[in-house]
């Protein structure tokens, strides 16, 4: 290679300009031919992208705008769709059983996780034991746990009426009442609650121990400890772990579908479920397109939410506190 | 602040542990409870939580069952097909956007990244349209073959883990004449055993249970995956009024069984992928 020769020259200012451009050229053909590769390598992803998603999303919008049935071929009726789902009652019970469902089970699961993994986080023996315990449910599938929680909420021989039997309280048919089925789901989530538990376990232990020390200094009881130091140090964890349970609600369909099926009339329904149906029992796919498209606005307007607010709770350590 | 512990806590924390813990494990007694009752059993359908007939033969019963053993294969191909898509193809597209530069490099990672916030719902009717067009429905095509495409997760996750061994070994591996692919897979991939455990491990998690895809997809009883064919199993469609729940909760152990081995087997793998990912990383 003369490279260092046309630098020599260039130097001298001595006719540089064709000297520089045999260089760019030299680099540029193996730029290209990194650049070829590159594509080369990222073409099984790009590809999925266009024919799973992209080209997808694109249809699912375009089909929001039609009544097509599968079967025959579809007709454009406009925003036809999306005015029938705000007029449809059943819709509007679904998006609020979504809503109350999801309200209450991501708080809940949280604070509960975040007791358990305080709990986990004491240096005593055998707390390894205690934390493979607490992580098992996790692992359980949503079709086997939904098995087992048709009998933990059976109406007279279910654990939970037993339990309550205890203090003499008459337990609901949970899975039959409309009042009372929403909880059962909630029931189901908090008990794989061990998923956030273990990433607040470990933020929990790399809390620095100085922190704690200086705070012993000026007298701080556990309970200020825990409220003035853990809380904010582990915030960015409490703040994705809120913003995965809460779309991971929002789009609760499989123990819906096992458990109840939705009912009984609808009160237990969800939006998901209420898709599945819409699309796959009654081939409305334009209907059930243009429910996937408010369900995507739901989600984004959601986590947008939580996002704008996280600058008031969440402490990051790069920033300086007031 | 988690150092003294006195004895008035530690009997206050051995009780909530254990409370907890009780709590928490009784679901799995029940399902063991129930797996081991007696046809009678079950059709007066009165279960105790803590198992007190122990008919070991429905264990038999359930593995000399043509169909559920025919729900367990399909879910072992299905898995398995799977994990070498996504160890494949993540690991290929990872090594594209840590190791080499072309046009819009930045802007399609962001694209990428951004995938990840898209729920299924919207992609899923077209995807259905797709699948139904190109003859795959009733088939475990329309499940396994996406991963073949990567995931966001796991190219995102991988590329952390490729920014962090040393370029001068690409250099070194270009001088004995190397092409990127020969570095992706002579250099690359042994490197990256630990990390591609942990996606596979990932990717068993994700479809081991997988239910609403089946569901869409499959009809035909003979090429269901076990989580499907557990719900078909409890479902009372057929002639008796009672579903056989004694074999509905062993197949539903059946199904969790595997999870907790690859759990217990494969943690330090998972555990290192969590941690890891997160921090550092340059570029």
């Amino acid at each position: 290679m003369n490279t260092t020769t046309n630098s020599v020259v260039n130097n001298n200012g001595e006719n540089p300009v064709p000297e520089k451009n045999r260089a760019i050229k030299v680099i540029s053909k193996a730029a290209k031919k990194e650049q070829r590769w590159f594509y080369i390598f990222i073409a099984p992803w790009l590809i999925g992208f266009i024919g799973f998603t992209l080209g997808p999303m694109i249809a699912s919008f375009v089909l929001s705008f039609t009544d097509w049935d599968l079967f025959t071929a579809p007709n454009f009726v406009g925003l036809e769709n999306y005015i029938t789902l705000f007029q449809d009652d059943v819709f509007w019970k679904v998006v609020y059983n979504t809503f109350f469902f999801t309200i209450i089970s991501v708080p809940l699961s949280i604070i509960l996780s975040l007791g358990m993994a305080y709990l986990l986080a004491q240096k005593i023996r055998g707390i390894k034991f205690f934390r493979t315990v607490f992580y098992l449910p996790v692992l359980v599938p949503v079709v086997a746990s939904s098995m087992i929680f048709k009998w933990i909420l059976a109406p007279d021989t279910g654990v939970i009426n037993r339990f309550l039997s205890i203090f003499g309280v008459d337990g609901p048919a949970w899975l039959l009442d409309p009042t009372w089925v929403k909880f059962s789901f909630i029931f189901l989530a908090i008990w794989g609650v061990g998923g956030n538990m273990v990433l607040l376990l470990a933020a929990i232990q790399g809390v620095p121990e100085e922190l704690y020390e200086s705070a012993e200094m000026d007298g701080a009881s556990k309970f200020r400890k825990f409220f003035h130091i853990t809380i904010p140090i582990i915030s960015p964890v409490i703040f994705f772990n809120l913003v995965m349970g809460l779309i991971g609600s929002l789009q609760a369909f499989t123990q819906i579908y096992i458990l109840t099926g939705g009912g009984p009339n609808n009160s237990s329904n969800m939006i998901v479920p209420y898709l599945f149906s819409n699309a796959f029992e009654y081939y409305k796919m334009g209907y059930a397109s243009s429910i996937a498209w408010v369900l995507f606005i739901i989600i984004m307007v959601f986590t947008l939410i939580i996002f704008k607010s996280s600058s008031i709770w969440v402490y990051y350590e790069s920033e300086v506190k007031k | 602040m988690f150092k003294k512990v006195g004895l008035v806590e530690k009997v206050v924390l051995y009780a909530l542990l254990s409370g907890i813990g009780v709590a928490l494990i009784i679901p799995f007694i029940y399902m063991i409870s129930i797996s081991l009752a007696s046809g009678e059993t079950v059709a007066k359908m009165e279960f105790t939580i803590w198992p007190r007939e122990f008919t070991w033969h429905n264990f038999v019963e359930l593995f000399s069952n043509a169909q559920i053993l025919n729900y367990f294969k399909n879910s072992i191909i299905l898995v398995i097909f799977a994990i070498i898509g996504q160890v494949l193809s993540s690991s290929f597209v990872a090594f594209g956007f840590s190791r080499l530069n072309g046009k819009g490099k930045n802007f399609l990672f962001l694209v990428l990244l951004s995938t990840m916030m898209i729920p299924g719902q919207i992609t899923m009717i077209p995807q259905f349209i797709i699948f139904s067009e190109l003859g795959w429905l009733n088939t475990l095509l329309p499940i396994i073959v996406p991963n073949f495409f990567a995931s966001a997760f796991n190219v995102f996750l991988l590329r952390q883990f490729m920014s962090r061994i040393p370029r001068e070994l690409d250099e070194a591996a270009k001088i004995d004449g190397l092409g990127y692919f020969g570095i992706y897979w002579r250099i690359m991939l042994p490197l990256l055993k630990p990390i591609l455990i942990a996606v596979a491990i990932f990717t068993f998690n994700a479809n081991w249970g997988l239910f609403m895809e089946p569901l869409i997809y499959i009809n035909d009883v003979e090429k269901m995956p076990l989580a499907l064919g557990v719900q078909i199993l409890s479902s009372t469609f057929s002639s008796q009024a009672v579903p056989p729940w004694n074999i509905v909760m062993g197949a539903s152990l059946l199904l969790t069984v595997p999870m907790l081995l690859v759990f217990f087997f494969g943690q330090k793998y998972m555990f290192e992928a969590n941690i890891n990912s997160g921090s550092s990383g340059s570029k």
